[in-house]
């Protein structure tokens, strides 16, 4: 593509250069021929008027003629280079120079080419009509060889501007050939291929500069799908070996009850892993090709509170964790079932990360355009390192706790996507071992 | 034979143990990387069952670090990573084999084995010693064609004696390859059993080394 689009180049450029070449030749060999035809003429002119001054006028209407003295010399057995011929009023051929051809008279004075000659035609006294006529096949011999000339010399300055060209064109298309080299890498896997880029001032460097942030981005979305797909097996996995192996054992060989009972315990609680990671990894799906419709209806958030810590009243006893609630009324639109998803995640998340006998504050408040809620944990916190990545898919800053919880790192995920739909935000702040705080702010109805 | 299993998924690490126990290996966990490193680092581990996805210090620079200090207990890595490029790393760090969850029990088992019996350098479970034919992959004895019976303890000294062979093993070493950290062993347990052995098996196939410990000739 690339080789034909370097010769398609330069054949345009060879097309175009050889008609502009043709036309300048063209037009000095014909101003050539015009001068030299001009310079003929003049000759012509004077030799004219040279028998005209020859011819003797006489009363009776008729003339004599005196010829000017190199017309005396024609030998007549060639065809002279200039002849000439008289008429007289009658049309009568009164003298015309020797040789075998012929003269037509011409029907009125003036210049014509004619058979190859140049003929000028005058009048004269008593109405004579004198030609002097001149064979151009010298002239045409002169211009021939001067037309071959600048044909030559056209023809050297088209190959050499060719070369010239060809060198050009491959020069100007060289990134090209870099571009589509690291294009043909990218395409071939690896993602890690870039365009080099030299001079930043033409403009197949600018494309190759947007080829490369492209190729960034593209490289980026690769990596995160690989990385969620490695991450979403694992955590798949792991479960479902639990269960293999625990059914493998239970089944190599007779057990007590008390065996069976605890393996399906086992399984169960691999399989409930299953499911979770299951149902949240679906809620991402479907809120990745945007075919969840969202309920719109005002929503109080503090309402959507207590549902959620209805929820989460069970694992708060178990951990022995108390939640502390200040809830001042600010209505919401949205999907309250999602909404109620969103802080049953922060809730589990504050108990599950709290220490035990640890507390969650909660504040619900409104302020000026939107509706604020405020998830406060005494946990251990999470690490500057790990806390701009804490939304990210399957991203857990501490892997060892989270894996005995059951948590997949997809709840703050999940609680993003349900804030962001709501047209609200999310931010987490925290202080390692003193504990995090989750904030939203929702667009609220006044 | 003792192994360790690194793992940080409980039930599963539990699952491993038992099952692995009833094979007559002597099981250790350990729940992270750090943990794992202290633990290979301190004991004679004939084989380790490691786990990639780790806190604190995952499996990849575990093993790292591991080989580095010329720690060669062979290391069969078992992990919900299966792109090749996962397993390829994990053989290239210093694993010497690769399972990918799930798995069949009966295969890492086998595998574990296999890994072993490379580690002490005979490819094949069946050792022949004298009149005797030491099965070591079904955990059988046969003289002439006919099984003698004995017990797990029993038998995994005699694997490790004829593993040894040629050299004498102590009885702490023999301690350290048959119990797991949860047992508290009285030294002269080791002694009942070799004895057990002796009179299964008859006289003349494993010596005693006075102050040092057994051994089986070459």
């Amino acid at each position: 593509m690339l080789s034909s689009l370097r010769a398609r180049l330069l054949l345009w450029y060879t097309f175009i250069l050889a008609a502009v070449i043709a036309t300048f030749a063209g037009t000095v060999c014909y101003l050539f021929w015009r001068s030299l035809v001009a310079d003929i003429d003049q000759g012509l002119r004077s030799s004219a008027a040279g028998f005209v001054q020859g011819l003797r006028p006489m009363a009776s209407g008729e003339f004599d003629l005196v010829l000017p003295p190199e017309y005396r010399q024609t030998d007549g057995a060639t065809a002279p280079l200039t002849f000439y011929a008289v008429w007289n009023r009658e049309g009568e051929l009164v003298d015309r120079s020797p040789g075998d051809f012929d003269i037509p008279r011409p029907a009125a004075a003036g210049t014509v080419t004619r058979d190859g000659r140049r003929e000028v035609t005058v009048t004269g006294a008593n109405g004579a009509l004198v030609l002097i006529g001149r064979d151009l096949a010298d002239a045409r011999r002169d211009i021939l060889a001067f037309a071959g000339t600048a044909a030559a010399g056209g023809l050297a300055a088209l190959v050499l501007s060719l070369l010239g060209g060809w060198f050009l064109v491959g020069r100007a298309l060289a990134p090209v050939a870099r571009i589509s080299q690291a294009a043909t890498a990218m395409s071939a896997g690896d993602l890690t291929a870039r365009i080099a880029v030299e001079h930043t001032d033409n403009e197949l460097e600018q494309v190759a500069l947007a080829l490369n942030q492209a190729f960034d981005r593209l490289r980026l979305a690769v990596e995160n799908e690989r990385r969620f797909t490695a991450d979403a097996s694992h955590e798949l996995r792991t479960p479902l070996a639990t269960i293999s192996a625990e059914i493998e054992w239970a089944l190599s060989r007779d057990r007590s009850s008390e065996e069976y009972r605890r393996s399906f315990d086992t399984a169960q609680r691999a399989a409930d892993r299953m499911r979770r990671v299951v149902e949240r990894l679906l809620t991402l799906a479907r809120a990745d090709s945007a075919d969840v419709a969202l309920q719109r209806a005002p929503v109080g958030l503090a309402p959507v509170v207590n549902d959620a810590l209805g929820i989460v009243q069970p694992l708060a006893e178990q951990k022995r964790v108390t939640i502390e609630t200040r809830l001042r009324e600010a209505t919401v639109v949205g999907d309250r079932d999602r909404l109620t998803d969103l802080v049953t995640n922060l809730f589990s998340n504050a108990i599950q990360y709290n220490r035990a006998g640890g507390q969650v504050h909660v504040d619900v408040w409104p302020e000026g355009g939107e509706a604020c809620l405020r998830v406060r944990d005494t946990g251990t916190g999470i690490s500057a390192d790990d806390l701009p990545r804490v939304f990210e898919r399957f991203y857990r800053a501490d892997k060892a706790r989270t894996s005995h919880s059951g948590g997949a790192g997809l709840g703050l995920a999940i609680a993003k996507w349900i804030v962001e739909a709501h047209g609200g935000r999310i931010a987490c702040h925290s202080t390692l071992g003193q504990g995090t705080e989750i904030l939203v702010h929702l667009p609220r109805v006044v | 034979m003792r192994l360790l299993v690194v793992e940080d998924e409980r039930d599963l690490a539990q699952t491993l143990r038992r099952a692995l126990e009833e094979e007559e290996f002597a099981v250790d966990l350990a729940e992270d990387g750090e943990d794992a490193l202290f633990k290979i680092r301190e004991l004679p581990y004939d084989a380790v069952i490691l786990d990639l996805m780790l806190p604190r210090l995952d499996g990849w620079a575990l093993l790292q670090t591991a080989r580095a200090d010329g720690i060669r207990t062979p290391v069969l890595v078992l992990t919900a990573r299966d792109m090749i490029d996962d397993r390829v790393r994990g053989l290239n760090l210093g694993a010497d084999d690769y399972l990918t969850k799930p798995f069949a029990l009966v295969e890492l088992v086998a595998r574990v084995r296999a890994m072993i019996r490379r580690a002490y350098g005979n490819p094949s479970s069946t050792v022949q010693l004298g009149g005797l034919a030491i099965d070591t992959a079904g955990r059988q004895v046969l003289r002439a064609g006919a099984p003698i019976e004995l017990t797990a303890r029993e038998f995994a000294i005699l694997e490790l004696l004829t593993r040894s062979r040629g050299s004498v093993v102590a009885r702490s070493t023999i301690c350290e390859h048959i119990y797991n950290e949860d047992t508290d062993v009285l030294s002269n347990v080791v002694d009942v059993h070799v004895a057990a052995l002796r009179r299964k098996l008859g006289p003349g196939v494993i010596r005693t080394r006075r102050g040092e410990g057994y051994m089986i000739d070459a």
